[in-house]
């Protein structure tokens, strides 16, 4: 590639191929997707079968999503050293996503503090009632991590031009409409599905893809 | 009345690096070495002619314990190349049409 007298057309041609070239070299790993939609499916339906089972473990299993975030920082900066490339959309995606983490700690934190207020209020009720009340908080916090699910995902989905993270998006927020209605041992069912659709399955998509690409490339 | 093409970005290689670097935020010397198929010694001379002109800007740092390169375009890089695109087009169409 030395040749100085170029004609027009050829620069124009040389132009678009090299911006179609860097478009087609940025690619997800599709590791991160795979780890958070199996941790979240995981924790989902151990809390589903602990609510109809009757059962109870030892440890409360959301605390894997704690264990996750280690390799999810092995994973980033893996991912940042194998790169060669950083994509304008690098910088917005990396926000959204650690402004998402930092959200779902806030509303587990809103969560517990509303969950502790609530305690005594339900504690006068069953012994004025001699019932447990109807209302059950933790069922509607469910819709609540349904709707931020959805939102780096779809944002994810619809910037890097991936369908199947985009509908699983999409997916969280019908599953938080539904889980208004619904009791929490069935929210859990449905944050089980959301977490499957938004990130377990499209994490698969996209590491599948880019074995394909790279086998092409060979 | 046609535009003058810039003499930088006019090169095959230099044009090819430039508009390699339009479409990221930056760029390792490797990628680019890969993207274009030129050889190591004149994309190293081309890079530096483009850093010259102000065009683009070379890190040299380290990343475990090897040497590494990232380009990035710069301000007035964006610029020469939207005047060289518009340049072309006015050659293309010189009615402007």
């Amino acid at each position: 590639m030395e040749k100085d007298n170029l004609s027009e057309k050829e620069s124009l041609a040389l132009i678009s191929q090299m911006i179609q070239k860097a478009k087609n070299s940025y690619h997800d790993s599709g590791t991160g997707p795979i780890l958070w939609g199996t941790v979240i499916t995981i924790c989902s339906l151990v809390t589903y079968a602990q609510i109809t089972y009757g059962f109870k473990l030892p440890f409360d299993i959301w605390l894997l999503t704690l264990v996750a975030i280690v390799p999810q920082i092995f994973i980033v900066s893996r991912e940042k050293k194998r790169s060669k490339v950083r994509p304008y959309d690098q910088t917005v995606m990396d926000y959204v996503w650690l402004c998402f983490g930092i959200s779902i700690f806030l509303l587990v934190f809103i969560n517990n503090n509303i969950c502790s207020k609530l305690a005594p209020v339900f504690k006068t009720y069953i012994e004025v009632k001699g019932t447990r009340p109807e209302f059950n908080y933790s069922s509607f916090s469910t819709s609540f991590f349904l709707l931020l699910y959805g939102i780096p995902t779809i944002i994810t989905g619809g910037c890097r031009k991936l369908r199947p993270m985009l509908y699983g998006g999409i997916l969280c927020w019908i599953c938080c409409i539904i889980s208004v209605y619904t009791k929490s041992d069935v929210d859990m069912l449905l944050t089980a599905i959301a977490a499957t659709a938004a990130w377990l399955v499209p994490g698969l998509i996209i590491r599948h893809r880019n074995k394909k690409r790279a086998a092409a490339d060979v | 009345m046609f535009k003058e093409l810039d003499p930088i970005l006019h090169s095959q290689l230099r044009l090819a690096v430039i508009s390699l670097l339009i479409s990221v935020r930056e760029a390792e010397f490797t990628f680019l070495k890969e993207k274009t198929n030129a050889t190591a010694g004149n994309l190293s001379v081309q890079i530096n002619k483009l850093k010259e002109a102000g065009y683009i800007d070379v890190i040299k740092q380290f990343n475990n314990n090897y040497p590494q390169t990232i380009c990035k375009i710069t301000p007035t890089g964006i610029a020469a190349f939207e005047v060289y695109v518009q340049a072309l087009q006015s050659y293309m169409n010189p009615n402007g049409q």
